[in-house]
């Protein structure tokens, strides 16, 4: 067999050229000698010399390392050893609550990679199904705040924990007279550390609001004999009057009270309730008031006690300047749901509160809305206590102090005596996170940690314990507060320890992760125990209160119908994003634009229109229209605020708001606390000192019997003749009677309709058209026959319904309270920029989700035409609010409307529909024309004016910008660039991870597993978010009910936002 | 030979000769460049460098520099735009049109008006790049096959129709200028003697050489170009107009526009016409070719045009009340009676009743009223844009959304720079290029001079 089959390479091979031979010999070559080729002396003659040699290798080294540059990378390392809790890109949550001596809420930490960057309520085993405000939904950004103090100070100089531990207890050793101030505890394991340290110093524990509720306290001793603050329970209330208390945003335990009120405010319920506001100021609450009464602050007390009158039948009830008709309404509404009434008031003078206790003992209200067996925790603050403190103070009887939780430098009443005071303290110590105006004056600051860096206890009430627990370890080299305490106290335990050791007398380290009721409870963030705290109390002697007087309602009648007013008073109140002046430095609630004035960064002067114009003060504020500045002389302290008219304000009085003007001496609380320019650098004063957001008015509150009460009876107003910019999100305060926009009706005339097909009740008709065709089959054609708007289309239709997933939005407008949690939310969920005072005053706020606040007004067309005014003047005069307006509060965001008139006009198809119904924004794809928003109805869409994260103007109030405050930032959503256009965008991070979620699970999306930033924080439920492809869901079943309705339904976008008619539940007559 | 009726006013005035004009025209380009030449030249070049420094500002800070708020996202940008856009119609009507239907006296004025056209859609064409947040990505309205995935233009939005109307309109005006700039470039490079402008001329000249073949061509593109541009005079101003004729916002939302933005188009650029060649026959002392006759048929298409505007601001408000549609009829009483009416207003004077004033001969015929009203007229135009724009959207649907524009210094900058980039162009223009169609001008003279209508009107009687 013939195996030796040959194969050439080519030709060459097969023929054996000479060629061919004298290749394969020299196939590797000989090499040239080196020698041999330098002395060639042909080298000499080439062009190329040994010069020119290195040149040319240092030009190609150079370019080759030119070439290789790239941007600086920056390395994420992978775990070595991964936690197990901890997958990279997966979120985890913890149960913890929140409280600062103003704000009680069951959180859930959100944290990623370790780090926290999201708060929401608990909603399984939170108070109130974790209802939250815009204050703790906010607080996150607290944890990263660059003004945080890094370790401990002494004498204004950073320190090590072993030297200013030896220091204070060297001061406390000598002490004779020691005394903690704090906020109200409502720490049973805090309370024990306070004790146990009070007991090792024989010291003195003060407890002190920064907003006092001491007169509801002393109010309650003298009715029931015991000072407390009793639970309250809205949603029992069918009748509610308030007097002054703004209870849906500040009072007391607001943001517990506002779902309760929510629950009250379906009209499909068995009953709605009906609220009446007596205020001075327009608060929040008093915007969602029926019927909403405008007093002065000197008459709260008398119309307390005309309210008693006319209840109890034991007097005629009027008050001068007061609707006689309105206190009657409200006292009749009543007397008519006896035993589910409630009356309330914000004074904090005892007198009023012990009216106001009588009338809800007259009707019945104790054992029903008002629960006094269940005294709360907080507001146990003692105001004569801590004017005594400031008494022996000042007398130089006091030697140490320790200050936790509060800062009475700025927020008490008569700040000046308390610092002449603690300068005369020998050792003064403060716990205070921040050198805060309080911290700054104390010899020693041991900065105590954040609340999502500690461990602690709360009971809101006897009976349940709330856990707090960290979700990150401490960013600083801070201490818990009450280690510090226990160990000054010589408790030899850590407060983790210490805190298991109030709930199991025998626990050791050894038992720390086998208690499973303990893990339980933290996984829940509560549990059910009777520890409480147990508050010394600390009577101090007063001549005037030695002994608990006996209820004298009569005396306190008489009192309150003797305070008078000038002819211009003021009532001090809290907004509902800044509160007590504890947030002033979170950039989120300073933009967080105020839910009746939509003005952000500023506090200012709330004043009538008749009042306004009589000192002839600007009252339209817009862009380059600015407030005027007025003086405000109270008690012998003035203040210099802009004026704002604000409808709903009592003519001849003023509102101004607390919580402004922290740092005025440049104490170091965050770079956002202070005033920037035009380009974005602090702005000073002649003295070079950073000027402060707003002015303090804690100092004009009034002492009323040892009560400080926010307001003051008598004030002057004097305009200055300057001008003041104010940066406001919405400039134009009426609706115009656009009822496609706005829909609203009576309750009784939402009943007479109720069961109305959608579409067809007055309150709600649908959008129709005139067609030539005999719609109605009546035989002819004429102008009854109509056609709904949706059925008019130039569109080819995508199949949106029932096909796949179609996400939707419903918002009802009757339960929303306008409280603006859902904006905070939504602005910390999606990055949104923080863009400053100027911007906002340039109307360019970056908010994906505004709220709408709408007042009422006088005039309608119908008016108009009725008066023989013209359309122009008719339309004028529209634009004016009422007196005493109505208000509707409106969340507005991207209404993803199936047919939406900004994805046809994009040039370059940046924003789409996908095919779940949302309209969605390819950042990376846009090129920023804003033909978009100018073509969109609702005006939603945001453009990037400015690079946020690096240009200069925002450097102070931009958390991009800030290497540590960046970290909340949600790494889940894309930090827009500059140039491009954003929006809503229903937080589709949440939809993809929801869908993963059950693509996992191999079930479909449950309805509710996946909720958007903004329906998760709405406390009252009137944002639900859903799937309106199935057909179970809530938001169909909400969609389909006859109250919803497409907002500018005539348009024909067809939105998956569906709105509710707001329904108020007043008389017809009154509306 | 054409004739014209000897009681016609004449096209060219004075003892003209062929010679003459070559010189009238020739003569400024061979020259030194007067003094007054160096002193607009250096102001326009100035105001430009200004004009380009806000540019790079805006540019380089961010879209912020401008007035433009949540509410009103164009204003001074889609205002210049159109407005430029706007003028540049003149020169096209002027060249194509009046060429289609053989109007003589365009001849003295067709080629400045095509340059100003030239110069004014490069102005306008700056706008949309630099309103945009991103221009570096600009290229992306063009259908540009990509390596970005399946990513392509969206063909519905009627900014994309601009793209093509814009470029198209710009091509093809250029190209229709160039061509008839061919003899005249060759007249002044058989008259150069320095060889650098010799050279170059002849390069533009791009090898003509006068023959009668080279005629022929000549008159046959000029005529199709002329039939291609003459639907651009419509379909330009219509596109445009069509960026918020489809739009969902009252005010924009009109089917009325096309119509309305041509002529008022048209409007503006005949005023922009006078302004210019006012000031041009004086300084170049071309008062024998572009006279009174000029002027005056220019006014009469500005009379017509201006009515037409006229009528369709009444029209418009009409419709608004008689729609019954709330948001309409609100958006035109707000026009006029809101916080921006004076802008209105002033449209309404400079657009509607100023151009009525020339139905007085006296006036129309008058080089100074002209002048005059030309700018307010153009001033009028600024601000039709300007009321259609901001006073639409800063108070559209939401009452919550109402808000106000007002401009800032980068805004004013960058319109007054654009002026100034104009007549720096419009001035190079002016000493580089034969300002009057010289040949052409050549084919009237013996119909239509002012001393051959003196030697007919002897020789006939």
């Amino acid at each position: 067999m013939d195996n030796s089959k040959n194969y050439w390479t080519g030709l060459d091979e097969l023929d054996k050229t000479e060629a061919y031979q004298e290749g394969l010999e020299n196939e590797f070559p000989a090499q040239q000698k080196v020698d041999e080729f330098l002395a060639d002396d042909r080298l000499k003659e080439t062009n190329t010399g040994r010069r020119d040699f290195l040149k040319f290798m240092g030009f190609s080294l150079a370019a080759a390392t030119l070439a290789a540059c790239e941007t600086p990378v920056v390395k994420s390392v992978p775990y070595v050893v991964k936690p197990e809790e901890i997958t990279p890109g997966v979120p985890n949550y913890y149960a913890s609550t929140y409280y600062d001596g103003h704000d009680y809420g069951s959180v859930m930490v959100k944290t990623r990679e370790g780090r926290p960057i999201f708060i929401k309520g608990n909603k399984y085993h939170g108070h109130q199904a974790g209802a939250l405000n815009a204050r703790i939904t906010g607080s996150v950004i607290d944890l990263y705040d660059s003004s945080r103090l890094k370790g401990p100070v002494a004498a204004g100089q950073a320190a090590t924990w072993d030297a200013v531990d030896a220091a204070v207890a060297s001061g406390l050793s000598s002490a004779r007279n020691v005394v903690v101030l704090s906020a109200s505890v409502a720490s049973p394991t805090t309370q024990r550390a306070i004790n146990a340290f009070a007991t090792k110093y024989n010291a003195k524990h003060v407890q002190y609001d920064a907003v006092s509720y001491s007169g509801i306290s002393e109010a309650n001793r003298r009715s029931f004999g015991s000072a407390m603050v009793p639970t309250y329970d809205f949603s029992k209330a069918k009748t509610i009057v308030s007097i002054g208390a703004d209870f849906l945003a500040n009072w007391l335990n607001s943001n517990l009270y506002a779902p309760q009120y929510g629950m009250t405010r379906r009209p499909e319920g068995e009953w709605m309730s009906r609220h009446f506001q007596f205020e001075t100021t327009m608060s929040l609450t008093g915007t969602n008031a029926d019927t909403r009464v405008m007093i002065n602050p000197s008459d709260e007390g008398k119309v307390a006690a005309a309210l008693y009158e006319l209840v109890s039948g034991s007097g005629s009830g009027k008050v001068d300047g007061v609707s006689e008709m309105a206190l009657q309404n409200a006292a009749n509404a009543l007397k008519a749901t006896k035993g589910a009434s409630l009356v309330v008031a914000g004074s904090n003078n005892p007198d009023v509160q012990e009216i106001v206790n009588a009338i809800n003992q007259s009707l019945g209200s104790y054992g029903s809305t008002i629960d006094t067996s269940k005294p709360l925790n907080m507001f146990k603050g003692d105001d004569k206590a801590m004017t005594q403190l400031v008494r022996d103070m000042k007398g130089g009887q006091v030697d140490a102090l320790i200050v936790y939780g509060v800062n009475p430098s700025y927020s008490w009443y008569a700040a000046e005596e308390f610092n002449e005071g603690l300068a005369k303290v020998k050792t003064s110590v403060s716990f205070s996170g921040k050198a805060d105006e309080t911290a700054a004056r104390c010899g020693f600051i041991c900065p105590d940690s954040h609340y999502l860096e500690s461990w602690n206890d709360l009971s809101l009430t006897e009976g349940r314990v709330d856990l707090v627990q960290p979700a990150i370890t401490p960013l600083f080299d801070t201490r818990q507060a009450q280690e510090t305490l226990l160990k000054w106290a010589g408790v030899e335990s850590d407060y983790y320890t210490f805190l298991r050791s109030t709930y199991n007398a025998s626990y050791d380290m050894s038992m720390m992760y086998t208690d499973s009721d303990w893990n339980a409870a933290v996984h829940n963030g509560y549990m059910m125990a009777a520890a409480t705290p147990v508050a010394e109390a600390t009577v101090v002697e007063d001549a005037s209160a030695e002994a608990p007087a006996a209820s004298n309602l009569s005396a306190a009648i008489n009192a309150v119908k003797k305070i008078s007013g000038g002819s211009m008073q003021l009532a001090i109140y809290q907004k509902t994003a800044i509160g007590n002046g504890a947030h002033a430095s979170n950039p989120y609630a300073q933009e967080l634009p105020d839910p009746v004035t939509k003005v952000t960064w500023d506090n200012y002067v709330t004043m009538a229109r008749s009042d306004m114009e009589a000192m002839g003060l600007n009252i339209y504020i817009a862009q380059l229209d600015h407030a005027s500045l007025v003086k405000v002389t109270a008690g012998g302290r003035e203040v210099v605020l802009p004026a704002y008219m604000q409808p709903g304000q009592k003519p001849g009085t003023i509102g101004i708001a607390l919580g402004y003007g922290r740092g005025a001496n440049g104490e170091n609380i965050g770079r956002a606390a202070f005033q920037t320019a035009e380009n974005g650098d602090h702005l000073t004063d002649e003295n070079g000192a950073l000027v402060p957001v707003g002015k303090n008015v804690f100092p004009m509150a009034t002492m009323m019997g040892g009560y400080p009460v926010l307001a003051n009876m008598d004030v002057s107003v004097e305009a200055m003749g300057e001008e003041y910019p104010l940066a406001s999100t919405q400039m134009h305060h009426t609706y115009m009677g656009r009822e496609s926009v706005v829909k609203e009706t009576t309750l009784g005339a939402f009943l007479a309709e109720k069961d109305k097909k959608k579409g067809y009740a007055s309150w709600n008709r649908m959008h129709a058209l005139n067609v030539h065709e005999d719609t109605n089959n009546d035989g002819e054609i004429n102008a009854s026959d109509k056609k709904s708007t949706r059925e008019f289309d130039l569109w080819h239709d995508h199949a949106v319904e029932n096909v796949g997933h179609r996400w939707g939005m419903t918002i009802d407008l009757s339960s929303c309270i306008g409280c603006g949690d859902c904006v905070t939310a939504c602005h910390i969920e999606n990055n949104v920029p923080v863009v400053g005072k100027d911007e906002v005053r340039r109307h360019r706020d970056m908010h994906w989700l505004r709220i709408d606040r709408f007042y009422s007004s006088d005039y309608t067309m119908e008016r108009g035409e009725e008066e023989g005014l013209g359309a122009i003047s008719t339309y004028r005069k529209m634009e004016d609010p009422a007196e005493n307006p109505q208000t509707v509060h409106m969340p507005m965001m991207c209404q993803h409307c199936n047919h939406a008139p900004c994805e046809t006009v994009c040039p370059v198809a940046a924003t789409t529909h996908s095919n779940e119904g949302l309209n969605q924004m390819t950042y990376n794809r846009c090129i920023g024309t804003r033909y978009c928003a100018n073509n969109c109805p609702y005006k939603v869409r945001r453009f990037n004016w400015f690079n946020y994260m690096g240009y200069d103007k925002f450097k102070n109030v931009n958390p991009a910008q800030d290497m540590l405050t960046r970290m909340v930032l949600n790494p889940d959503v894309t930090v827009r660039a500059r140039g491009v256009m954003e929006k809503c965008s229903m937080c589709v991070q949440r939809i993809q991870a929801g869908k993963l979620e059950a693509k996992k699970a191999s079930a479909p999306v449950q309805d509710g597993a996946i909720q958007t930033a903004c329906a998760e924080s709405c406390s009252v439920n009137a944002i639900h978010f859903g799937d309106l492809n199935d057909q179970g869901s809530n938001v169909k079943k909400i969609s389909e009910n006859n109250r919803s309705y497409h907002a500018l339904e005539e348009i024909g976008v067809q939105p998956n936002i569906y709105y509710m008619a707001k329904v108020r539940n007043i008389e017809d007559q009154e509306a | 030979m054409q004739k014209e009726a000897a009681i016609r006013e004449p096209l060219i005035l004075g003892d003209k000769s062929y010679k003459d004009i070559t010189d009238d025209v020739v003569g400024p380009i061979e020259g030194p460049a007067p003094r007054t030449w160096k002193l607009l030249i250096t102001i326009a070049g100035l105001v430009a460098f200004y004009g380009v420094g806000c540019i790079l500002y805006l540019i380089g800070t961010g879209i912020g520099v401008w007035g433009l708020n949540k509410t009103v996202g164009w204003a001074w940008d889609i205002t210049n735009f159109v407005w430029w856009v706007g003028i540049g119609h003149a020169g096209t009507l002027i060249s194509a049109v009046l060429l289609l239907f053989r109007q003589k006296w365009r001849m003295a004025i067709n080629r400045s008006a095509e340059a100003m056209t030239i110069f004014a859609v490069i102005m306008a064409a700056i706008f949309p790049g630099i309103h945009m947040g991103r221009i570096w990505c600009a290229y992306w309205v063009f259908p540009l096959p990509n390596q970005f995935g399946s990513l392509w233009v969206n063909f519905n939005s009627p900014l994309l129709w601009d793209v093509f109307a814009i470029s198209t309109y710009f091509s093809v005006s250029l190209v229709f200028w160039y061509i008839g700039l061919i003899p005249d470039f060759a007249t002044i490079r058989d008259r150069m003697v320095k060889p650098l402008p010799k050279k170059i001329y002849g390069i533009l000249a791009f090898g003509w050489s006068g023959r009668a073949k080279n005629w022929t061509r000549f008159e046959e593109v000029s005529l199709v170009l002329a039939g291609i541009a003459t639907p651009l005079v419509f379909s330009v101003h219509s596109i445009v107009s069509m960026d918020f004729a489809t739009s969902v916002i009252p005010g924009w939302h009109t089917t009325i526009f096309p119509p309305y933005f041509v002529s008022g188009a048209v409007f503006s650029g005949f005023a922009m016409v006078q302004t210019l060649l006012l000031i041009m026959r004086k300084a170049m002392n071309l008062e024998n070719y572009i006279h009174v006759r000029h002027v005056e048929y220019m006014n009469i298409v500005i009379i017509v045009t201006g009515s037409i505007v006229g009528v369709a601001y009444l029209t418009e408000l009409f419709i608004s009340w008689y729609s019954g549609v709330e948001y309409e009829s609100y958006a035109f009483i707000n026009r006029f009676s809101g916080p921006y009416s004076w802008s209105y207003w002033i449209m309404m004077t400079c657009n509607v009743i100023s151009p009525q004033l020339f139905w007085v001969k006296k006036w129309r015929r008058s080089l100074t009223f002209t002048f005059v009203l030309s700018i307010v007229v153009n001033i009028g135009m600024w601000f039709e844009r300007y009321v259609i724009i901001v006073t639409s959207i800063h108070r559209d649907y939401n009452p919550s959304s109402w808000g106000e524009f007002h401009a800032t210094s980068i805004d004013i900058g960058i319109f007054v720079g654009t002026i100034g980039i104009f007549s720096t162009l419009f001035l190079l223009f002016a000493r580089f290029f034969p300002v009057l169609a010289l040949n052409e001008l050549k084919s009237i003279l013996k119909s239509s001079g002012e001393n051959f209508k003196k030697l007919h009107h002897t020789d006939n009687h």
